[in-house]
């Protein structure tokens, strides 16, 4: 089944078109990678979902229904929750309150102890740092916190920004491992990358962005066989990891 | 020695509105960047509360309470008519607003009410002294202290324990974020206010206790009050808020006690002073959490 | 673009002074020719809270930052304007606690030279202050400029010497006068055009779209900054010197908050962007505030002597006009922002020259992103 579909976004920001007509679905129970170079136009297009950018025209639709013109606090509201770029973990918020804030639209409270407990479990390394403040967290503990955070809402699908992005190599490798095993429980999962290489090992199908238009898509194997197209647009892989937080796409 | 108790008394009870005062700006400040110069209306608000409830036959505590929540309704009210059309605009032209909210405010008190001062129903209790050993101390002061204490760690709670007031504390941090995990704007903005206004009546009680009288204008100082402790405190900590408050009360204390009249006039000069300085040169404030600075 | 095109739009362009200047010799010559004392009176003070419009422009239209600092400034321009215009006899009366041995007491220069020497010395704590406070942006530096109107409020109240303290200081002889008035404002309308124009000005309002970006141009946008404070400094203490040989008598009360919003509101109702939007809004403000100001007393008469009409008025009317002309500036930054002449120049009607218009009334900070909206 089709939990998102996007058809023939624009977007501009100002002066400047960072998305010409792009148009993506995303089935249920799939890892869908985004890729391309940074200003190809994914992060705009997962703004877009998220309500932060408004289009200039094309349909964002989730289950059929529309997304376009929500404020950002009605989609989570729908069950797409974001793992934004760079984090944006609460620093001044103690890990345990940042995971509540988490599950601020769930009103049962037995079920936001469950799911505390079960993510905490996932991630042993929060439930150590529980009373900490984020802020005090590692970069690959910041990333599993937003991570945790995000499924405390218990979403349908999730949406990932740059996950990966400065983070150690190990880290990035858990990370990716870490998407696999949440498909297997079932998420659905929007992943936005630079990081081609890993990304292609994982997902089940991605599209390849550049200059705000759906250049190919095709599952990871149709991409691999069109080597020139990695060559020109995605450089070297593994090195992008290390590109400076917030310059992103 | 029972000067000094007297001194660490006053100066806790001062500390403690002045914490209350700057609390009630910083908590908006760090959601909005709108410096509310119109703070000082909200303690004005629930002045001719008591005023006009106390007017009615009800006993003191009630006609306190229903002045701090017309403060409290004044602050959402304020936040609904003049600061939302303009919440997204930048940190001055907000600051501009709340100045032109505040002009209203006053002059609309000034037309409907009295320019003169109008001295509201006080209970005894608050000009009345106690007389422990060869210590005297002014009832009102300790009460002012305990209900200060009492406030913030109402706040506490709910800044630690509500979702709402989780949501306050991480818009203050990341705005953006907060509302990407479904938390609404309007009702984080509206909370903010609301704690501001609850902030503004408590200050009141004890602000125009003190002096007996309430005016137009009688806002003004504690906002400036509160520009100074916040400034020193940071405008965007909470924390910082709460001990630039104590550090003022002390202060304020200190040089009225033991400082000669002559240079105690130029005291605000010198506060104001000190406010341009910290903020050129420190203008995070004095005091900041260091994982915030790490984090930034 | 020809050659015979592009001038005239700078002829238009520069049409802009030489209409605002026209406008206020109209208003001058008609008040003149009215020869009613009381409205002279008003149209006098118009052009004075004009003259600091004005100044308020020249910085917070260029620079996108708000100040409330202004009437510091004033407040020295007024007092050193006396320092020096007045007497020994005079400063005996004005200045009692002047001591007679200072070097100062024994001054006495014509007004012109006192007005500049007052401004000048204004200019130069101006300058000094200055330094410090362009380096704050936003909210920061609009709480800097308010405490510093403080500092300068409070000194005045306390340092009798150079003040008579809180009290008033009286018999200062007028000088300033309709046409006096309007000559400075006048002047200041050319100057803040000039400034405006000028290369430094169009890079200073570069800077405030994108400091950035102007920095990397090698554009010193603090340095700006500081420059068009240092300018609007001056022309605020030349008005303070103006309105004390108006006035005649006057304390640090009333240099402080209400005349501070005054200026304002009339900035932001007529639009911060613009020179014309400052002498439009001072216009727009004081005429309404006077007429408001009628009513008020009409009203207030009718209640003291108690006719019909009076006594259903609950209320004796003080600071209606302050309320209205808060709750216009609360719809203008609602509704325009940008301010009633939308941050656009007045120029001499002809097709083609557009002005862009600002959005806001500090466009480069605006909105980051999505934020609370």
């Amino acid at each position: 089944m089709t939990l998102i579909a996007i058809e023939d976004l624009h977007v501009r920001y100002g002066a400047v078109q960072a998305l010409r007509g792009v148009s993506l679905t995303v089935d249920e129970g799939e890892i869908v990678g985004l890729i391309g170079v940074n200003g190809a136009g994914k992060s705009t297009a997962m703004l877009s979902i998220m309500g932060v950018v408004r289009p200039s025209s094309g349909r964002i639709e989730y289950r059929g229904t529309s997304l376009v013109g929500q404020p950002p606090e009605a989609i989570l509201r729908r069950g797409i929750a974001p793992v934004m770029e760079g984090r944006r973990i609460f620093p001044s918020l103690t890990v345990e309150e940042n995971l509540r804030l988490g599950a601020a639209t769930v009103t049962d409270r037995t079920q936001v102890q469950e799911d505390l407990d079960r993510w905490t479990a996932f991630f042993p390394i929060l439930r150590e740092r529980l009373q900490q403040p984020a802020g005090k967290l590692s970069g690959g503990q910041q990333q599993m916190l937003a991570v945790a955070r995000a499924l405390m809402s218990r979403p349908k699908v999730l949406l990932m920004d740059e996950p990966s992005l400065g983070l150690a190599p190990k880290l990035v490798a858990e990370v990716f491992r870490l998407i696999v095993q949440l498909r297997d429980l079932g998420m659905t999962i929007l992943l936005v990358e630079q990081n081609v290489r890993m990304t292609l090992d994982i997902v089940n199908r991605a599209y390849l962005l550049n200059t705000g238009r759906v250049e190919f898509t095709g599952t990871p194997a149709e991409i691999r066989t069109q080597g020139d197209i990695e060559r020109a647009y995605l450089g070297g892989g593994p090195r992008s990891e290390t590109a400076p937080a917030g310059a992103g796409s | 020695m029972n000067d000094f108790v007297q001194y660490v008394i006053s100066a806790l009870s001062l500390g403690g509105l002045y914490a209350l005062m700057a609390l009630g700006l910083v908590i908006v400040y760090g959601i909005l960047r709108l410096v509310n110069f119109a703070y000082g209306e909200l303690i004005m608000v629930a002045g001719y509360g008591l005023l006009l409830f106390g007017r009615s036959p009800l006993p003191w505590i009630v006609v306190a309470i229903l002045s701090v929540i017309a403060a409290l309704v004044a602050g959402v009210v304020m936040e609904r008519v003049a600061f939302r059309p303009v919440r997204n605009t930048s940190p001055t032209t907000l600051l501009i607003t709340s100045f032109a909210v505040s002009n209203l405010l006053q002059n609309i008190a000034l037309l409907t009410i009295s320019p003169r001062p109008r001295a509201p129903r006080l209970p005894n209790l608050f000009v009345e002294n106690v007389t422990i050993g060869d210590i005297r101390i002014k009832i009102v002061d300790v009460i002012a202290l305990v209900v200060s204490l009492v406030a913030l760690a109402i706040l506490t709670i709910f800044l630690r324990r509500t979702i709402i007031g989780l949501a306050l504390r991480a818009a203050a941090d990341d705005f953006t974020m907060t509302r990407l995990l479904g938390v609404r704007a309007n009702i984080v903005i509206a909370s903010a206010f609301a704690v501001s206004g609850f902030m503004a009546g408590i200050v009141a009680l004890f602000w125009i206790g003190r002096s007996g009288q309430v005016w137009p204008a009688v806002g003004l100082q504690p906002v400036l009050i509160a520009f100074i402790a916040s400034v020193l405190g940071g405008m965007e900590s909470l924390k910082g808020a709460v001990l630039g408050g104590y550090i003022l009360g002390f202060l304020t204390m200190g040089l009225q006690t033991w400082l000669p009249q002559g240079v105690n006039n130029y005291r605000d000069a010198v506060m104001f002073g000190i406010v341009i300085l910290v903020l050129v040169i420190r203008p995070q404030g004095l005091i900041r959490p260091v994982y915030l600075r790490e984090a930034r | 673009m020809s050659a015979l095109q592009s001038s005239a739009a700078s002829l238009r362009r520069l049409s802009t002074p030489a209409i605002l200047v026209a406008v206020l010799g109209v208003i001058a010559l008609i008040t003149e020719l009215r020869g009613d004392v009381v409205f002279e009176r008003v149209v006098t003070v118009m052009l004075i809270n004009l003259l600091l419009a004005v100044a308020l422009q020249v910085f917070m239209g260029n620079s996108g930052l708000g100040s409330f600092g202004q009437y510091s400034f004033v407040t020295i321009g007024a007092y050193a304007t006396i320092w020096f215009s007045l007497t020994s006899t005079q400063k005996r009366v004005a200045l009692p606690d002047m001591p007679r041995e200072w070097w100062l007491y024994k001054q006495h220069l014509g007004f012109v030279p006192s007005v500049l020497i007052g401004a000048a010395v204004a200019t130069v704590v101006g300058a000094l202050i200055g330094v410090a406070l362009v380096r704050l942006r936003g909210a920061s530096f609009t709480i800097a400029t308010f405490a510093f109107l403080i500092v300068v409020n409070r000194v005045a109240l306390q340092w009798e010497e150079v003040t008579r303290g809180s009290r008033t200081v009286i018999g200062i002889p007028k000088y300033t006068g309709l046409w006096t008035a309007l000559t400075w404002a006048a002047i200041a309308v050319v100057v803040a055009f000039i400034f405006k124009e000028s290369p430094l000005g169009l890079k200073l309002r570069a800077s405030r779209e994108d400091e950035d970006a102007a920095a990397s141009l090698g554009v010193n946008a603090a340095l700006m900054r500081w420059v068009a404070f240092v300018l609007s400094v001056f022309l605020s203490g030349l008005a303070g010197g103006l309105w004390a040989h108006f006035i005649q008598q006057f304390s640090p009360h009333n240099f402080y908050l209400k005349e501070t919003f005054l200026i304002v509101a009339m900035l932001i109702i007529g639009g911060a962007g613009s020179v014309s939007g400052a002498v439009f809004g001072a216009i727009a403000v004081a005429l309404t505030s006077e007429w408001l100001r009628q009513i008020e007393n009409w009203v207030n008469i009718q209640r003291s002597t108690e006719t019909t009409i009076g006594n259903m008025i609950p209320f004796q009317l003080v600071g209606f006009t302050e309320i209205i002309v808060a709750v216009a500036m609360i719809s203008v930054l609602i509704v325009r922002p940008s301010g009633l002449t939308g941050g656009r120049e007045i120029v001499w009607p002809a097709g083609g020259l557009r002005r862009r218009r600002d959005r806001a009334v500090v466009p480069s900070e605006a909105g980051s992103g999505v934020g609370p909206s």
